[in-house]
């Protein structure tokens, strides 16, 4: 069942040029997506409109069947999506435990949300151990835990991360990908955004390649690799010579 | 001795009062990156108010309180809604603000002086004149109530911004604002409540100096020169920033008016300033600001 469909989505910044061209493609409850492409290709773009960030210019974008094309990001929410930015976004001057409660902010019962702050604390020890602790003191690898676990906060339906393993350390990217993995084991839909291509399609079960603001091709996540022809066209030969290469992008 | 502690409690008496104002003003830039060139303006047109409730109703300054926040507050909300929808997302929404503030300051002082004229006007309750005497220390009793109130003010606000859920919201918002509507905050909503309660503030400070300084229209543009300079030397956005930097200023500004004469007192806050942008242009409590 279609849990998320974008239809002929144009959307761009501000007054800026058009970055995503007509891009339509249909997210299934429960599975894991990665979108993957080079720089600029507008992989960030198509959550950023979702989420109610950006607005989109043309097309429809629908959850559940009823539209939310332009909401506001508040609302998206309340619907059941919920957006980990690449910047992780976090409030660097409050707590670990305080920006977990933020994380609980629509859900109106303080009881309510203080359990859930337990149920990620017994997901990620770490941030238990943090509690107290300012967002911003914090490593980077704990502070993506603590984006992830606020974006849990509002037991969403499905989660758009963006570059989850961007500017970290391989090991802890590891685990941050382990922490992906049993997201989507605890039936939550995730549609990913990663620049670090074989890591992001491991962790997933269908990738959407986009290129230019288009939508190129979708293929199982497994599969996408296998064709010699896709793996030079689109990933680029840097992906074929040093798997590891990671590179800084732009949103 | 005394005389230097004498000069340090005047100074931090008038510094409550500054601090009042600092922080309506530092709160509007924290959360809407809005450089208010108009709440001096809207300090004055307090003032005005509660001089009329004084000379017509009969009603004390102090009184004056439950009429100038409220309506302030509101004029707040019509202002913000009126005016700032229209630039949000604007690539240059900080430098439309200040245009569009000082045009909006232009207007109402002219209208302002069309109505009131440009007479000095002050109210003047029987404890303007009085003071309390500790030893040789003299208390001026109409500063000392002023700067009670702007503390009692100041700590509502700041249990407002760290007990309640709004409170948490508009302090969320400072902090990050696409971290506050990923989590669902509704930023036009509280943005507007912000600028409000920035606007109360105002209202309040209206009712503090129509006693304890002469107006008239333009007077705003003294008042709004020291907010800038007290707000940017705290650090812009930050209200533990405005606070210190009115109190420190305050005091400083005493010492300068008693060994120089008053007429050197503003520069006092311009010279703080100037030493701050040179030192530390982030000021006392602000952030570095973030390239990209």
């Amino acid at each position: 069942m279609p849990v998320l469909q974008l239809q002929d989505v144009t959307s761009g910044y501000g007054y800026g040029p058009d970055i995503l061209n007509g891009v339509t493609m249909t997210v299934e409850a429960g599975k894991a997506y990665c979108i993957i492409g080079p720089n600029g290709a507008g992989k960030s773009t198509i959550l950023k409109t979702v989420a109610g960030i950006l607005r989109p210019r043309k097309g429809e974008i629908l959850l559940d069947d009823r539209p939310i094309g332009g909401m506001r990001p508040d609302l998206v929410l309340g619907a059941g999506i919920c957006y980990v930015p690449q910047d992780r976004s976090l409030f660097p001057e409050m707590s670990v435990r305080e920006n977990l409660v933020m994380g609980g902010f629509l859900e109106p019962d303080r009881r309510v949300v203080n359990d859930r702050v337990e149920e990620v604390f017994e997901m990620f020890p770490v941030l238990r151990e943090r509690a107290n602790q300012h967002a911003g003191t914090m490593s980077g690898g704990e502070q993506q835990m603590l984006a992830l676990g606020r974006a849990l906060m509002t037991k969403p339906q499905m989660m758009m991360i963006d570059e989850p393993s961007l500017g970290l350390a391989p090991q802890i990217a590891d685990q941050i990908f382990e922490t992906i993995r049993s997201l989507s084991a605890l039936g939550i839909t995730l549609l990913l955004v990663e620049q670090n291509v074989l890591r992001g399609l491991d962790c997933t079960e269908w990738a959407f390649l986009l290129d230019l603001g288009t939508l190129r091709l979708e293929a199982p996540s497994d599969q996408i690799l296998d064709d010699p022809s896709i793996r030079e066209l689109y990933l680029g030969r840097q992906v074929v010579a040093n798997p590891e290469a990671e590179v800084g992008e732009q949103p | 001795m005394t005389h230097i502690i004498q000069v340090a409690i005047l100074g931090l008496l008038l510094g409550g009062v500054y601090a009042l104002m600092a922080s309506g003003l530092t709160l509007m830039f924290g959360v809407m990156r809005i450089v208010n060139l108009a709440h001096g303006v809207f300090i004055i047109a307090a003032c005005y108010l509660a001089f009329f409730l004084f000379v017509g109703p009969g009603w004390d300054p102090f009184l004056s309180l439950v009429v100038t926040m409220p309506v302030f507050f509101l004029v707040g909300v019509l202002v913000y809604q009126a005016f700032f929808p229209r630039i949000e997302g604007s690539a240059r929404f900080g430098e439309m603000t200040v245009l569009l503030t000082f045009g909006l300051a232009l207007i109402v002082e002219g209208l302002l002086s069309f109505f009131f004229t440009g007479t000095f006007r002050t109210t003047n309750p029987s404890y303007a004149t009085e003071a309390i005497l500790i030893g040789d220390l003299f208390i001026p009793k109409a500063q000392l109530f002023a700067a009670i109130t702007s503390l009692i003010l100041l700590l509502a606000l700041w249990a407002f911004l760290h007990f309640s859920r709004t409170g948490y919201a508009v302090r969320a918002t400072m902090q990050n604002r696409t971290a506050a509507q990923i989590v669902g905050v509704n930023v036009r909503r509280i943005s507007t409540i912000a600028f409000g309660i920035g606007m109360a503030l105002a209202g309040a400070s209206g009712s503090l100096i129509s006693f304890l300084f002469p107006f008239f229209p333009n007077s705003h543009w003294r008042w709004i020169a020291i907010l800038l300079a007290l707000i940017v030397l705290g650090g812009l956005g930050s209200l533990k920033g405005a606070v210190i930097g009115a109190l420190l200023l305050a005091v400083a500004a005493a010492f300068v008016s008693d060994l120089f004469g008053p007429t050197w007192s503003p520069i006092t806050f311009f010279g703080a300033l100037f030493i701050v942008l040179l030192i530390r242009p982030q000021g006392l409590f602000g952030k570095q600001a973030r390239v990209g």
